[in-house]
């Protein structure tokens, strides 16, 4: 492990091997259920293929996290407890969670398994992540994308346990784990069913030369010819307001902090996450490559290559997001 | 590897020789009566059923629904048929699509490397290289299946060959041996030319700067 703790994304074995190649430390991943924020049609592993991507990777000495990161049902626990029992016999190096009823579960049954917070939980203050810290014990709280760097610096003097942020991907500008517009267009739930815009919900259509983007039988965006498209969700749409349309929440675009080490060191970031379960081997080969290449040139003090990520960008833009926002 | 890789130069002009190749068995076999094309696509079925069961179990899984894929640069498209069991790979005119459950548009290049892992949908979905029309839940489901195994056509058909299947890495190395003499013969020609017009264009950029 260099300068960080690089943290990278599987929704295949095959992502994972990829992963684990081109030079991650910690590939997080989930079951092909409803327990994980990714429970997209063919994605995920499932408990055969999670055992052999955990050999694979200790092997290696690196690590495996699972994402059991959604809301438990109520009334219906069993998926979310089988997750974590099958998480501790397969031997993953820890669980990121998000539920606190799935976090008393875990904290109470296995002893070992390190609990790490997922975004999904939005702990964003001091007392928020003490709460968790000490309710379950906790190791490390995966920040949400609302902060600043100072924010953070100021956030870890007041926190003991590791903090985790995402340096790449897709961004979520609602407050996470909280978010319902999807729910509402789909009647299927981001945080408790792991379906932010689920596939059987997507159409697109073909308008003469535009594409249209529909979600639940709504037009949610249309693209001109060549114009750079962004994933199919409300929070992204285009939508008309007092006679204008535009982009009301956020723009398709990633996150790229890759330039930004040096900042995150600063404020007191143990680890650097990846977001992309979703996307394919190529993006992980591609992405892990030059994060493991920026945190290893950043711990030489080398210069840091930032420009070579732009082609896997949604909407072929990038951002630096919250990190380096000047509005409050 | 990334782009600006040097060793990603060799790769990626053998991959532009597999890819022509591909391609010119395809528009080789299109005159064939379907009788005779069915065949080598069941074959295509086969060998992703024997090779990568998973990914094949995984598509036979899902509510039946047909797909068409259809690679702008070539005279036909490709209906699959997956789930309710079984899955079924043909090949029909573009005039002739219907109206699949979904359809996935790109050049041939694009769909052979997205079938093999190569390269991202998601990207290539951004940058509009890729369409997709309809409904995206077999699509995902597809490509989550395919990207989730290392599928490579040539070796998997080379192994299903049986003895002629040995052939093809030996195939393979002379199509990148003869790649390598060309451009061997190319810098032989035209390196000192080049190399002087690259020293006449420093000079003059040295004079345009007084």
């Amino acid at each position: 492990m260099g300068a960080f703790e690089l943290i990278c994304p599987a929704g295949t074995l095959a992502s994972l091997k990829a992963a684990v190649d081109a030079g991650a430390d910690s590939v997080y991943c989930g079951f092909r259920d409803e327990t994980n924020a990714r429970n997209f049609p063919g994605l995920n592993f499932s408990r055969a293929e999670m055992r052999q991507g955990v050999e694979y990777a200790h092997a290696r000495g690196k690590k495996v996290f699972l994402a059991a990161n959604t809301y438990a049902a109520a009334g219906r626990f069993a998926p979310w407890k089988a997750a974590v029992d099958d998480a501790a016999a397969i031997g993953l190096d820890a669980v990121i969670l998000a539920d606190i009823g799935v976090l008393d579960y875990a904290a109470g049954r296995h002893d070992g398994l390190g609990l790490h917070l997922s975004v999904q939980a939005s702990a964003s203050n001091p007392d928020a992540i003490r709460f968790y810290q000490e309710a379950f014990g906790i190791r490390r709280v995966v920040l949400p994308r609302v902060l600043t760097t100072a924010d953070i610096a100021r956030l870890n003097q007041e926190v003991s346990i590791e903090t985790e942020v995402f340096v790449f991907g897709g961004m979520c500008p609602m407050a996470e784990g909280r978010c319902a517009l999807s729910s509402y267009v789909t009647g299927l739930s981001p945080n408790s069913q792991g379906v932010c815009s689920p596939a059987e919900h997507v159409r697109y259509e073909e308008r003469g030369t535009q594409m249209v983007s529909r979600l639940g039988g709504y037009t949610i965006n249309v693209f001109e010819k060549d114009e750079p498209a962004g994933y199919p969700t409300l929070c992204k749409g285009r939508f008309v307001a007092r006679g204008k349309t535009s982009y009301l929440f956020e723009e398709p675009t990633s996150l790229n902090a890759i330039g930004m080490l040096p900042e995150l060191k600063a404020a007191g970031v143990v680890a650097l996450k990846i977001e992309g379960r979703q996307r394919g081997r190529a993006y992980i080969q591609q992405v892990v490559s030059a994060h493991r290449a920026a945190i290893d040139a950043f711990g030489a003090g080398r210069a840091i290559a930032s420009d070579r990520l732009g082609a896997v960008t949604e909407g072929g833009r990038e951002t630096t997001g919250a990190y380096t926002k000047a509005w409050r | 590897m990334m782009d600006d890789d040097p060793r990603a130069e060799p790769e990626r002009d053998d991959r532009i020789l597999e890819t022509m190749a591909a391609r010119l068995a395809l528009l080789l076999a299109w005159p064939l009566p379907p009788a005779l094309l069915q065949p080598p696509l069941d074959l295509v079925m086969a060998i992703l059923k024997r090779r990568h069961p998973g990914a094949f179990e995984r598509l036979t899984e899902l509510p039946e629904a047909e797909i068409v894929v259809d690679p702008v640069d070539m005279p036909m498209a490709f209906r699959l048929r997956l789930g309710g069991g079984e899955m079924r790979l043909s090949v029909c005119r573009r005039d002739d699509i219907g109206e699949p459950a979904a359809l996935v548009r790109g050049n041939f290049a694009v769909l052979l490397d997205l079938m093999e892992g190569r390269t991202d949908g998601d990207a290539l979905f951004f940058s509009r290289e890729l369409t997709v029309i309809g409904d995206t839940s077999p699509v995902v489901a597809l490509r989550n299946a395919v990207d989730g195994e290392d599928i490579d056509m040539l070796a998997d058909i080379a192994a299903m060959l049986g003895p002629f299947g040995r052939l093809v890495r030996p195939a393979r190395g002379a199509a990148s041996r003869a790649r390598s003499s060309l451009v061997g013969l190319h810098d032989l020609l035209l390196g000192p030319a080049l190399r002087r017009v690259e020293g006449v264009e420093r000079r003059l950029t040295r004079l345009e700067g007084h």
